[in-house]
């Protein structure tokens, strides 16, 4: 669905389309994404296999040997263009292997992502024993990833994905302070500077046919090269991001090319059911119907708040999601909007519940927790730990993205959650909107270059602002004090593609009030990236 | 003054030394008694149980490997899966205090290969589901059992295994092909867990295989290095290792499909230890169905458990297999 799908209906019909996108994956507002691969086809192809094999097999070698001395990190796949080089073209191209009709394929993508956060004002840090605050020095942050796709056949209509990876990474501020406006959307809750190697998805999917129009899936990370219906059923079960499947990046371009900022990963108020790392267990069903498409997931939510043990009581704690997607074309150009939905019911703590038990019982206060906390030493302070129990978290967003021209596009995305309830996976922020503009290069003869900016803005509904107000924190967020404002960052990048299979990007962010907080910022934070994908 | 200091000072000195003299061996004594101490009150860390190292796909049999490369730029998937009871028994040598430290352990390992014309290249990735067992004391040391479920560990990863093999001698279904194989062993996952040693390893083997009518053989004798050499554990790994195994199938005709049933048979011993304690040896019975011309499949069950106790060898493991054998064509 990802990537193929895409490729055959509208919007990444033909090589002029932005790109192909994936889905990412997200961790406390980490993520990892998929990409997709260029329809673009075309392509010289390689002559000398034996070339190939030592190149793909040495590629294999130098990721697995360097990644657990080296700091990497995990992400999702890049797009395949059709003169990127990739071990699956190159076997096609000796006529071994039929990528139009794949049994098996394999992929991988390297991607090293730094950051350097200037300091910035602030009027207090941590005040009070708290422990959540951006911290107002210059830092540096970065990100490493290394990841190997496998796909194969199983029958008629069934596929199965492997994808393992392996990550390292140095957050900013050991990944507090900042709602939704992570500097970087590879970045994983619970990670460290030595690489962790773990599956980020294995997944068995069976694509039930209902006729209509034939579409071409493109041979990609997560997606074997095939056709299938234009109308029909489509099931998946096992670990996967939701992102895979619910609310794909805009244009289908491969976050790993696009936006640093891990607010335009999906909504930042998406609070979607996940472990630490970003990824459930569970199923999605889709229904495909020309140009509709209806899907419905229901996933496992962590066991504690942003960890990584799962809860796999799947009738009795869960997130379930819900979106409608339409695709269709305004002035000759490629758009499509989608309305999500996300329910969960989770063993979570409300806000109001929690500032309730400190003024009811001081010594109900963050110090003196007894179960699962996030360690704050804040003993005037309200905290979650005393009133987590099952309860329901709800939101509901919008999603439009427009082609306006061959390969420039803009979207649009918001979302509104109820606000009650902590963070149970994805970021603290409670309504998010953002805006943005892609494009690639083909405007001044780089097609394969890729440019951006967007903002992006969140907030916190007032329970949330008085449990803050009164010390307490969250997953991600909580600086002893608050008062409140708009998160938001400007996000602009530049990539460049060198050897087809190698970007280089260049990106600089500008986030005011981080962690919804007036009395603190602005950050600038510059980036750069290395990606290389095969 | 000066001299009267300087003697003061020699006198000092002497005495320095003199403390010196009798202060070092009691603080390196004392350190050493405390080292030791401190060593007694660490808790053990554990190391990879798992000793069924699945062959690479397209390989043929479980753990032995049929050589079978040939032809142009061709590949394999595989996936295998099994369930081994009681892989790492604590008995000391009193007979007593017997518990299992690791007493269930479920796995799939997952591989892809890629051959060239008599050359293999190929990448596994073992993925434990279960690992669990029993805590208990032996001696000094309290051993905690790894507690590995899907819910706590939902996406781990062991010891990736990344390989080399080539066949020397002989061409495919002859009477006896020899080759060579080396695999790196790269650490992931938590050795408190029992699936990693946490240190790369390294295996490097001569093999050999055949086709004589209607039966088939392989074996394989190598090298494990195995830099691990410190666990507590009675029969925990004791450093490099000495790796055997061999198998033997009659192959029955069906048409284009075959099935190959047969023992193998698989073990290691320490290299610098007697056979005895640090030897484990373990047999499977397994059955194959191959219908590599047309399905380029091959699905594999084998059932079996250790004949020669010693970590690893399990009192019965059942496994199963699954093989997609690539398109071959002319080198």
């Amino acid at each position: 669905m990802s990537y193929g799908s895409h490729c055959g209906r509208g919007v990444t019909v033909d090589a002029q389309i932005i790109g192909h996108v994936q889905p990412p994956t997200i961790a406390r507002g980490h993520s990892s994404l998929m990409t997709t691969s260029d329809c673009a086809r075309g392509a010289r192809r390689t002559r000398h296999i034996g070339r190939v094999l030592p190149v793909g097999a040495g590629t294999l070698a130098a990721i697995l040997i360097a990644s657990a001395p080296l700091r990497a990190q995990t992400a999702a796949p890049g797009s395949r263009a059709g003169e990127q080089p990739s071990l699956m073209k190159a076997l096609a191209d000796q006529d071994l292997h039929d990528i139009e009709d794949e049994r098996w394929n394999a992929y991988t993508q390297f991607t090293y992502i730094s950051n350097w956060k200037g300091a910035f004002p602030a009027a207090y840090t941590n005040a009070n024993g708290s422990i959540n605050s951006l911290i107002p020095d210059s830092e540096r942050s970065f990100t490493g990833t290394a990841t190997l796709y496998f796909g194969i056949r199983l029958w008629k209509g069934g596929e199965a994905y492997l994808v393992p990876e392996v990550i390292a990474e140095r957050p900013l501020s050991q990944l507090r302070g900042l709602g939704g406006s992570i500097q970087n959307f590879e970045l994983q809750k619970g990670g460290t500077a030595t690489p962790q190697a773990y599956r980020s998805r294995a997944i068995v999917k069976q694509t039930f046919g209902l006729g209509g129009k034939r579409e071409k899936e493109e041979s990609a990370p997560m997606q074997l090269g095939t056709h299938y219906d234009g109308r029909r059923i489509v099931v998946v079960a096992g670990n996967f991001s939701i992102l895979d499947f619910f609310d794909k990046n805009a244009f289908d371009i491969d976050p790993r090319q696009g936006f640093f900022s891990l607010a335009f990963l999906t909504h930042a108020a998406y609070d979607f059911a996940s472990d630490a790392r970003g990824y459930s267990w569970g199923g999605v069903a889709e229904v495909y119907w020309d140009d509709w498409a209806v899907r419905f997931g229901r996933i496992t939510p962590p066991k504690d708040p942003n960890q990584l043990p799962v809860d796999f009581r799947l009738f009795r704690y869960y997130g379930d999601q819900v979106e409608v997607e339409h695709k269709h074309q305004l002035f000759n150009q490629d758009g499509s909007v989608r309305v999500l939905a996300f329910r969960n019911h989770e063993d979570i703590g409300r806000f109001s519940d929690a500032v309730g038990a400190l003024q009811a019982d001081p010594q109900q206060n963050a110090a003196n927790c007894n179960t699962f906390n996030y360690g704050s030493n804040n003993a005037s302070a309200p905290d979650l730990c005393w009133v987590r129990e099952p309860n329901v978290k709800v939101g509901v967003g919008v999603f439009a993205e427009q082609y306006v021209a061959p390969d420039v596009g803009v979207f649009i995305r918001g979302m509104v959650a109820d606000g009650h309830t902590e963070v149970d996976a994805y970021t603290s922020t409670d309504r998010s909107v953002s805006i943005g503009a892609l494009a690639k290069g083909s405007l001044w003869s780089r097609p394969r270059d890729v440019a951006g900016v967007g903002f992006t803005g969140g907030w916190i509904s007032p329970a949330h602002v008085e449990y803050l107000r009164l010390g307490g924190i969250d997953g991600f967020i909580g600086d002893g004090n608050i008062h409140p404002g708009a998160e938001s960052t400007v996000d602009v990048f530049y990539s460049v593609n060198v050897g087809k299979s190698f970007w280089f990007s260049a990106d600089y962010q500008h986030v005011t009030n981080p962690g919804f907080n007036t009395d603190r910022g602005p950050v600038n934070i510059v980036g750069a990236r290395v990606h290389v994908e095969y | 003054m000066l001299s009267t200091e300087s003697g003061s000072v020699d006198s000092v000195l002497v005495t320095t030394k003199r403390r010196r003299f009798f202060t070092v061996p009691f603080v390196l004594l004392v350190s050493m008694a405390w080292s030791a101490r401190t060593q007694a009150q660490q808790p053990p860390h554990g190391f990879a149980v798992e000793r069924f190292y699945p062959s690479p796909p397209g390989g043929g049999w479980f753990v032995m490997d049929d050589l079978d490369m040939q032809g142009g730029l061709g590949g394999a998937v595989a996936v295998a899966s099994g369930y081994a009871h009681n892989p790492l028994v604590v008995t000391p040598s009193d007979g007593t205090q017997r518990f299992s430290l690791v007493s269930d352990e479920v796995f799939v390992d997952f591989g892809l290969a890629v051959t060239y014309h008599r050359y293999r290249v190929s990448l596994n990735f073992p993925m434990p589901l279960l690992v669990i067992g029993t805590s208990g004391m032996f001696g000094p040391y309290q051993l905690t059992a790894p507690a590995v479920t899907v819910p706590t560990h939902p996406d781990v990863i062991s010891d990736a295994r990344l390989g080399f093999d080539v066949r020397l001698l002989g061409e495919p279904a002859s009477a006896f092909r020899l080759g060579v194989g080396a695999q790196l062993l790269i650490p992931f996952g938590d050795r408190d867990d029992y699936v990693t040693d946490g240190r790369y390893r390294g295996m490097f083997r001569g093999l050999v295989a055949g086709d004589i009518g209607r039966f088939s053989y392989a074996g394989q004798l190598g090298v494990h290095v195995r830099p691990v050499d410190d666990g507590p554990v009675p029969g925990g790994p004791q450093g490099n290792e000495l790796l055997f195994g061999g198998s033997a199938g009659r192959r029955i005709s069906m048409g284009s499909r075959t099935l190959v049933i047969g023992p193998e048979f698989f073990g290691e011993t320490a290299m610098r230890s007697t056979v005895g304690e640090a030897t484990g040896f373990e047999g499977l019975l397994t059955v194959r169905f191959e219908d590599i011309g047309e399905q380029h499949l091959r699905v594999k069950l084998g059932a079996g458990g250790g004949f020669v106790p010693h970590f690893g060898a399990p009192d019965f493991r059942i496994v199963v297999g699954l093989e997609l054998v690539g398109r071959r064509s002319e080198p």
